[in-house]
């Protein structure tokens, strides 16, 4: 076989894997989680009639929206309608594919680094999806010709664009620290060696401050409780997917799972060390397999913080939102910024 | 004739995009789907940059222009409720005139600088993969030396214009 088809079905290989892992078994598995918790949380059993435990809820969901009535509102934009929930969902499933979820592992004579591409601009092509997910929300609000479809819409664009900003000046100080828009350099620098002589190097501990924006921005850059307002359905009905209905508001409700997911994933690989553990440097099959693992671990760590929030925090009101945005993240996403480079330059990290 | 190649069917298809897409939005009446149809073309021209091996500029691209200021112009749009362009009434024959005549000329100068371009050398082998070297260090490394001047002007301008609008809408809430 010539070197170009191996590589291609090496990434075939390793998009079907990790479509198959989020898609078939995190996804599902995940709306189930959201509502026993929430069950949980409420003192109220939640789910618990189909399947053992209620486990097959998520897919009896998804069969219900299937075979749903697809409404379209009369005087709605019919093509941009159409287009809106696929706007949201293709870049919240591209966004998987610069992740790094594995060290690397020996298959037939090759070493196959566990990432779909390992491109230069790592952080930036992240970014760039999560700004173009952003239309998806928008159109959804104006194409539906509804007033509260467009109060979402427009305060997702707001909102989004405004802790896009915080979020984007805490990540440039992870790569100041790895000297790399390189996912897997991130991770390789994380586990590379100590922070103060006991700490992993990992980017939370002298980042603190830039973890914590980062992680509080993605709610917002979710539209996850308590920054859903996009969708507040005590004010706006549902929001931006009020005049959404069968398979299509299923797509916003994967899309939403999905952006979930991924920002999970990149929580863990910029500030919690990736696929890395202090200590420990997995080599051969079961060292790539304990990896994926330990990835999968820390991701679900992050994922169940977002459920536990969800059912915990009361939403914020648009203002506070907005001056928490740009008065408090802003300027303190500038000072970790410095302390960051003034750390880089002394030698310390 | 150059050989049908991978990179020059995708090259084909991005081109067509983002001009088809150009055309577009001029066309449209809409001032939202004309807005959408410069997005496509962003996005047909960060292809374009990818396969001259400047994924930087590629994310650039799409992150700076169609994530962040094309959602502002779709803000705006939104905001005041834009619905259809005024119909086209013919009352500025001069503008008109002088602005085709602009359009024929600047057209003019770009495709003969097309023409007479040299040759650029080949990034990369035909077929192969595009290279992604790590330039964004080397690219800072420019920013901040030889272009250093130009770089704290032009946000300098960032600023004045930022600000300006500042003044501007305060003026208009007061």
């Amino acid at each position: 076989m010539s070197p170009a088809l191996v590589a291609a079905l090496e990434g075939a290989a390793k998009i079907a894997f990790v479509w198959g892992v989020v898609l078939g078994a995190v996804l599902p598995n995940l709306i189930w989680v959201e509502r026993r918790m929430a069950g949980l949380i409420q003192d109220r059993p939640g789910p618990n009639r189909v399947g053992p435990f209620g486990l097959f809820q998520a897919i009896a969901d998804i069969l219900k929206m299937f075979m749903k009535e697809d409404v379209v509102p009369m005087y709605a934009d019919r093509l941009l309608h159409t287009v809106a929930p696929l706007i949201l969902l293709v870049p919240s499933m591209a966004t998987f594919a610069v992740i790094p979820f594995g060290s690397s592992i020996h298959l037939f004579d090759r070493d196959i680094p566990l990432v779909i591409a390992d491109v230069n601009i790592g952080i930036l092509y992240v970014f760039a999806l999560t700004s173009i997910g952003i239309y998806g929300l928008v159109l959804a609000g104006w194409a539906s010709n509804n007033k509260f479809a467009l109060m979402g819409g427009l305060r997702s664009s707001a909102q989004v664009i405004s802790y896009e900003l915080a979020m984007g000046i805490a990540a440039i100080s992870v790569f100041l620290a790895a000297g790399s828009l390189r996912l897997t350099k991130v991770v390789e620098y994380q586990a590379s060696g100590t922070f103060l002589g006991f700490l992993p190097l990992w980017n939370c501990f002298p980042q603190a401050l830039g973890c914590m924006i980062f992680v509080v921005s993605a709610f917002a850059e979710t539209n996850r409780l308590p920054f859903d307002l996009p969708e507040a359905e005590a004010e706006l009905v549902a929001g931006y997917h009020t005049e959404y209905s069968a398979f299509r508001f299923g797509m916003f409700f994967m899309a939403e799972y999905l952006n979930l997911i991924a920002a999970s994933a990149m929580m863990a690989t910029l500030y919690f060390g990736g696929w890395s553990l202090p200590g420990i440097h997995p080599s051969g099959i079961f060292g790539g397999l304990f990896s994926i693992a330990v990835f999968a671990v820390k991701t679900g760590f992050f994922i169940f913080l977002f459920v536990w929030v969800r059912w915990t925090l009361p939403r914020f009101r648009f203002d506070q939102l907005m001056n928490l945005g740009w008065k408090v993240f802003l300027p303190l996403s500038l000072l970790n910024l410095v302390v960051t480079g003034a750390l880089v330059l002394w030698g310390v990290i | 004739m150059p050989a049908l190649t991978g990179q020059l069917v995708v090259f084909g298809f991005a081109s067509f995009v983002a001009i088809a897409f150009a055309l577009l939005m001029v066309v449209q009446k809409t001032p939202v789907r004309s807005v959408l149809s410069l997005v496509v073309t962003f996005f047909g021209l960060s292809v374009l940059a990818i396969l001259l091996a400047a994924p930087f500029i590629a994310a650039l691209q799409i992150f700076v222009y169609a994530g962040a200021i094309l959602v502002l112009f779709l803000f705006v749009i939104m905001l005041l409720n834009l619905k259809e362009e005024a119909a086209d009434k013919d009352d500025r024959p001069v503008q008109r005139t002088l602005g085709l005549l602009v359009a024929l000329g600047l057209g003019g100068l770009l495709a003969g600088a097309t023409l007479r371009a040299p040759v650029p050398p080949r990034g990369s082998p035909v077929g192969g993969p595009i290279p992604m070297p790590d330039e964004i260090p080397a690219l800072g490394r420019l920013l901040f030396s030889n272009y250093l001047l130009a770089f704290e002007v032009l946000s300098l301008l960032l600023l004045v214009a930022a600000v300006g609008a500042l003044l501007l809408s305060k003026r208009r809430f007061e």
